[in-house]
């Protein structure tokens, strides 16, 4: 224990004595925090103006109505197809909603009620927040028809219940990005210590190697902490963001995401030989991570058969993850698939980074 | 009693015979060197010894342990210099002196392996910004600070100033009046003529002699040396000494244009090289004549200077 805590402190002055990337570790985050910042804030959009057509006298399409004009963020107007899409083509809606009567012949039959939803690819809180929002309703209703066991109630999410701008949304994709960063880069210091032959120096003590390793990726955790902190802290106090769910769970998601993205790239330097090979092929699966994941671009704006690289990358699930309890119910997964799928990515980067890295 | 054993130890890297089927052994508490040229096998040496290399072929046995197998035990119990040490650069020389020492069972305090280096005038300063004799020193500082039994020095006074040279061999002389083996390499004859009890030469992966450094030379040496400043001989005037047959070997030695004769019977040799000189109008000056030392030792068994 003392020897893990002897080469965890050798490792923390290393990181902190190295001024400038100490200084590039600190100011990555907040460049980045203020750079989307400034952007975002621009279009601060607190309500969301949704158009709904419908010739439907039905009751609970009614109710359905009612309870989506009950939520704050929500201003809705009803009118017709022409004037709507028109509105929505000027920048006045949000999204419009083209509600059919309910046919309970089809209905019956299985067949599904197609609500088509029109709404702007380009701009990304749509997507991001509101499709999965009226997805929920929906699925509320259909819940209500077929299984007839609710009542028509649409649950308010904790999102709903303040005034969210653009900028909540990208937050925790930039922490995200961030954890990633810290996560593929940091590998690097590994392989700095392998080229230097320090490890080979140690190499000749009783020092065990798994502590070379383990202090290591502790220092790892604990920067991605402090990096937290710090977009968190920035958010809060310049941009007004809140943070709704609990915190020790978003330190939770923290640390697998960074423990998945530090795993991810110990896998890469695993199959490099140096560490100018090690920072190329980091930023080779880096940059497209970024674009990919949806967070800063919709995710429907990219081509189709891009989709399945989108399902496929951790920062995908990272993002949604650290939605979930930053923003409230806006991600696109339910929460166990997101902490599942990085799970999984970080066991099999794990295996593969102990199975095929190279102490000298 | 015998701290290390070795026996036919082998270690290719692809085609290059580094080692290339030694075999010593070493007396506990002695001060063992491993004398050679650049190149000769003792860096290869020494990090099989310590568990560092896997070897090609061979046996050892250093405390009683295979190096290769039971290097968990062994490593508590020995202490490493390497020829490039690579430390830390941004711990200073008393933090990462204090990281080494935590690591080993029951080492010695930090501020005496600072002090027997000299380094005290250096505590607070980062690794990075010592100079390459200061590292060296820093290094040898980390494989005292263990404890070891036995102390593992590869060239530790290569690249140092002469005194600080002379002061690191009262150091190991101290080790070993505590008891302690001492298994180093060098090049430097001298060094070795002062510090060890035993000593091998090696030359291409293969020990070429071994004894103490006063056997060696007896048993290699009981001629002296004549040595001067070759005055100009052409190849052929060169090849014309031997044809005197006035000496045992003949070394020319090309960096710093030397020729050196070993022979017993100075007199006649002297005589005979003057008046040879002469006739080709190719006086000799600055003759000396003088004992053979290990140097020459060397050069008889390989008509290499070692530091080539
Ligand atoms: N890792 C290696 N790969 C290939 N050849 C090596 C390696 N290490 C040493 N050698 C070769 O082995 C020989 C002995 O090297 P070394 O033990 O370092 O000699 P010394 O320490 O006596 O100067 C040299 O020819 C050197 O080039
Ligand atoms: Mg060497």
């Amino acid at each position: 224990m003392t020897i893990f805590k002897e080469m965890f402190i050798a490792n923390v002055k290393e990181l902190i004595r190295d001024r400038d990337g100490l200084f590039w570790l600190l100011a990555f985050p907040v460049i980045f925090i203020f750079i989307f910042g400034i952007v975002f804030s621009g279009t601060d959009e607190s309500t969301f103006n949704i158009g709904i057509v419908t010739q439907s006298e039905n009751i609970m399409i009614k109710q359905m109505i009612e309870g989506i004009s009950d939520i704050q963020t929500f201003n809705v107007t009803q009118g017709t197809e022409e004037d709507e899409l028109q509105a929505l083509e000027r920048g006045d809606r949000s999204l419009v909603l083209m509600v059919p009567d309910i046919d309970f012949n089809k209905v019956s039959q299985g067949q599904p009620i197609e609500i088509p939803v029109y709404y702007d690819a380009s701009q990304s809180t749509t997507n991001q927040v509101l499709l999965p929002v009226i997805g929920q309703i929906f699925s509320q209703m259909e819940d209500m028809i077929t299984g007839q066991v609710r009542i028509f109630e649409i649950q308010p999410q904790p999102m709903q219940t303040k005034e969210l701008t653009d900028f909540d949304y990208i937050l925790p994709g930039i922490l995200a990005m961030s954890l990633m960063q810290l996560g593929l880069f940091g590998s690097l210091q590994f392989m700095n210590l392998r080229e230097q032959k320090i490890i080979r120096g140690l190499g000749v003590t009783p020092l065990p190697r798994s502590t070379i390793l383990s202090s290591e990726i502790l220092l790892r955790v604990i920067v991605s902490l402090v990096q937290t902190f710090i977009i968190v802290a920035i958010g809060k106090l310049v941009f007004g963001v809140t943070i709704v769910g609990n915190i020790l769970v978003l330190c939770g998601i923290v640390i697998l995401g960074a423990l998945t993205f530090t795993a991810l790239g110990y896998m890469l330097i695993a199959f490099s030989k140096t560490s100018e090979a090690g920072r190329g092929i980091i930023q080779v699966v880096q940059f497209p991570m970024m674009f990919l994941s949806g967070t800063f671009f919709p995710i429907t704006m990219m081509p189709k058969y891009i989709q399945p690289v989108v399902k496929a990358i951790p920062l995908t699930y990272l993002g949604d993850a650290l939605r979930h309890v930053m923003v409230g119910a806006t991600a696109s997964y339910n929460l166990l698939t997101d902490l599942g799928i990085l799970t999984a990515w970080l066991v099999v980067t794990l295996v593969l980074a102990i199975r095929f890295w190279k102490w000298e | 009693m015998n701290s290390i054993e070795v026996s036919g130890l082998k270690k290719y890297y692809g085609s290059v015979k580094a080692v290339d089927g030694i075999s010593f052994q070493v007396k506990v508490g002695n001060i063992f060197g491993m004398l050679g040229p650049n190149g000769a096998g003792k860096s290869t040496t020494i990090e099989t010894l310590v568990g560092l290399n896997k070897r090609t072929g061979g046996e050892i046995r250093v405390l009683d342990l295979d190096p290769g197998k039971e290097f968990d035990r062994l490593k508590p119990q020995i202490g490493v210099q390497l020829q490039n040490p690579s430390l830390f650069p941004r711990l200073t020389v008393r933090e990462i002196v204090r990281l080494f020492a935590s690591l080993y069972p029951d080492p010695l305090s930090i501020e005496e392996v600072i002090s027997l280096v000299g380094l005290e005038s250096k505590e607070k300063v980062q690794t990075k910004a010592l100079s390459g004799g200061q590292r060296h020193r820093l290094a040898i500082a980390l494989a005292m600070v263990s404890n070891g039994s036995v102390i593992f020095l590869d060239e530790p006074t290569t690249g140092l100033d002469p005194q600080a040279r002379r002061h690191l061999w009262d150091v190991i002389l101290l080790l070993k009046s505590r008891g302690v083996t001492v298994f180093l390499t060098t090049h430097y004859m001298d060094e070795a003529e002062k510090l060890c009890d035993d000593l091998v030469i090696i030359d291409q992966g293969k020990i070429i002699a071994q004894g103490s450094p006063k056997d060696l030379i007896n048993q290699y040496f009981v001629e002296r040396a004549i040595e001067f400043v070759d005055p100009g001989f052409t190849e052929e005037e060169r090849n014309g000494i031997n044809d005197l047959q006035i000496a045992s070997r003949v070394i020319f030695e090309n960096e710093e244009s030397h020729i050196i004769l070993y022979t017993d019977d100075i007199a006649r040799s002297l005589t005979s090289l003057m008046d040879y000189a002469g006739g080709l109008s190719k006086p000799i000056a600055d003759v000396i004549v003088r004992q053979a030392t290990l140097e020459d030792v060397f050069l008889k068994l390989t008509g290499r200077g070692i530091r080539e």
